[in-house]
């Protein structure tokens, strides 16, 4: 009796399931398609019909009126200033981490406490005496300045400390009867033990230094620092005349991240049952 | 271990973290007390105290005051859509027999998106010309200024950042709707406890604590909007999205009045602890209404 319920109600949840899915990726199908429509069709057509490189070209090599950007350039410095802010936020937070789950000292809940209190505390109030530290460092329009205040990570630290918990001390203490010592032992055998937990850290990571605007949108000046999402806001921001390419752009800002994801979500699965706990 | 090898190599892997902790926390909290009571303006090499003024300002400004009041009406918009969004989609991923996290994963691809992308598609969608805009002139005679009207200005965004989100909190919804366990809906099959009371009564209140994390982040999520209003109105009409980071983000960098900025910004963060410690021991009733602790 049940079991013929079940049979009739199936269909009906995998569409259902399905026509959402639709919708939550459509935003994704709609850049992809404009930013490969023909110009009379971008935003016109709700399918557009007839495709073309055009948007692409424009935004790579400019036209008779329009200047060509800096997208290449950008687009590495985004990758750069992503890469090392999400390495740094990773090397201090599995320190931080092993530190706070593994070693016993005085401070130690002193200093957790702080982690906490500021893992609350509203960050907005640190936005501008941040930025006039930077300028006082000298790194205004530069890349570290981008990549140095974020170079800690309050929910990494977090979730590292309470992943590295689980790990058996008897393991460290074997290791360290053979002879290891504490960075090989956190960086050889604790580490890759935690792949699931660095996954979605990394993950989570690189896709919030990604998608900074604000930050990076007050740091950088010219155009050599220059990152994608700030060159997009820039140029397509205020007055968008040119839709194709900002979708093409949008498509380039976006497609990298989505690789990423597919890569790691093997992974993904594994490690985002214990972030969510 | 010795003892004295623990604590110098605990100091030692903490560190970085509390140079970090030093250079961008402490430091800019003080200096950002001390600005609040300054009229620097970013530039000049001389300023002045002003003691409480740029507070007094602040609180008698219109930008100030729809940056609090905007806050609220985008969580009136954005929270009942983004919970009840995610709800629905855990709800329905529970209920397939298999494939659930290949459908998991799917909806989880919008929280990849950089709000500059999603915006700048928001706004062509809603261009002029565009499909949607040609159809609801041709076929109902309706001509909508989407962006520029207050209430669809500030409900395009909360939806945009909603759309963002749904995926992300119907993970934690789900392995909520997972940790309970069969044996509860089995007792109360027996007792005749089925469909829209079993929701109800067993379901949601079993699912208080994922539900507990989902209202909280998506609080928190409120208070710091900044790119999608950035891309699509700039904290127009009529300041009508004007948030909080709008506001000190015009205040302090566009017309470089760094003090005033720095007023703003302790205002707002006042506002922020005060509303998600509210919003906290609300939902803490709820629970204790549950029996949950």
């Amino acid at each position: 009796m049940v079991g013929n319920r079940k049979r009739w109600h199936n269909p009906v949840l995998y569409t259902l399931a399905s026509i959402t899915l639709l919708i939550m990726i459509y935003p994704y199908l709609h850049m992809v398609m404009h930013s490969l429509a023909v110009w009379d069709q971008v935003d016109r057509n709700f399918f557009p019909t007839k495709f073309t490189l055009r948007s692409y070209q424009w935004l790579l090599l400019g036209a008779e009126d329009v200047q060509p950007r800096p997208w290449l350039r950008a687009f590495l410095n985004s990758m750069f200033v992503t890469i090392s802010s999400t390495l740094l936020m990773m090397l201090t937070a599995v320190l931080a981490g092993y530190a706070l789950s593994k070693f016993v000292f005085k401070g130690k809940k002193a200093v957790n406490n702080v982690i906490l209190f500021q893992m609350f505390f509203p960050s907005i109030i640190l936005l501008i005496p941040s930025f006039l530290i930077v300028k006082q460092l000298g790194l205004y329009d530069t890349y570290w300045g981008m990549i140095l205040p974020k170079s800690v990570s309050l929910w990494a630290i977090f979730m590292y400390t309470n992943f590295f918990k689980v790990i058996p001390n008897d393991l460290i203490e074997a290791a360290k009867l053979d002879g290891a010592s504490e960075f090989h032992i956190l960086f050889r055998i604790v580490l890759p033990m935690s792949r699931s937990i660095t996954t979605i850290v990394f993950l989570f990571l690189f896709m919030e230094r990604w998608v900074e605007l604000l930050w990076d949108m007050l740091i950088v000046k010219g155009q050599q620092h220059l990152t994608l999402n700030v060159l997009l806001a820039q140029m397509f921001g205020p007055y968008g005349a040119y839709p194709g390419p900002m979708y093409a752009a949008s498509v380039i800002l976006t497609v990298p991240i989505i690789l990423l994801f597919l890569a790691c979500s093997k992974y993904f699965k594994e490690g985002i049952q214990f972030a969510l706990k | 271990m010795s003892r004295r090898e623990h604590r110098v190599l605990g100091w030692l892997f903490t560190s970085p973290y509390l140079l970090y902790s030093l250079v961008f926390f402490l430091i800019p909290l003080c200096w950002a007390m001390y600005l609040a009571f300054s009229d620097w303006n970013l530039i000049s090499p001389v300023y002045n105290m002003v003691g409480l003024g740029n507070f007094k300002k602040a609180l008698e400004n219109p930008g100030v005051r729809s940056a609090f009041w905007v806050t609220y009406k985008f969580m009136a918009f954005f929270v009942p859509i983004v919970v009840t969004g995610s709800l629905l989609v855990s709800l329905l991923v529970n209920s397939l027999p298999r494939y659930k996290s290949l459908f998991l994963v799917g909806y989880f691809l919008p929280y990849l998106a950089s709000g500059v992308a999603t915006s700048l598609v928001v706004k062509g969608v809603l261009s002029y010309n565009s499909p949607l805009n040609e159809w609801l002139r041709g076929s109902w005679n309706l001509t909508i200024d989407w962006l520029g009207s207050p209430v669809s200005a500030l409900l395009i965004v909360a939806v945009i950042i909603a759309w963002k989100f749904i995926g992300y909190y119907s993970l934690i919804l789900t392995s909520g709707l997972e940790s309970i366990p069969t044996e509860v809906y089995e007792a109360a099959a027996i007792d005749g406890v089925t469909g829209w009371s079993r929701f109800w009564r067993i379901t949601l209140p079993m699912l208080y604590p994922a539900l507990f994390t989902v209202l909280i982040l998506s609080a928190g999520v409120t208070f710091g909007i900044f790119t999608e209003v950035y891309i699509l109105t700039k904290g127009g009409p009529d300041n009508a999205t004007n948030t909080w980071q709008m506001e000190i983000f015009t205040q302090a960098f566009s017309k470089l009045d760094a003090g005033y900025g720095s007023a703003i910004a302790i205002l707002a963060s006042v506002v922020t602890f005060a509303s998600i410690y509210v919003i906290r021991k609300l939902m803490e009733k709820w629970g204790d209404r549950y029996g949950w602790e």
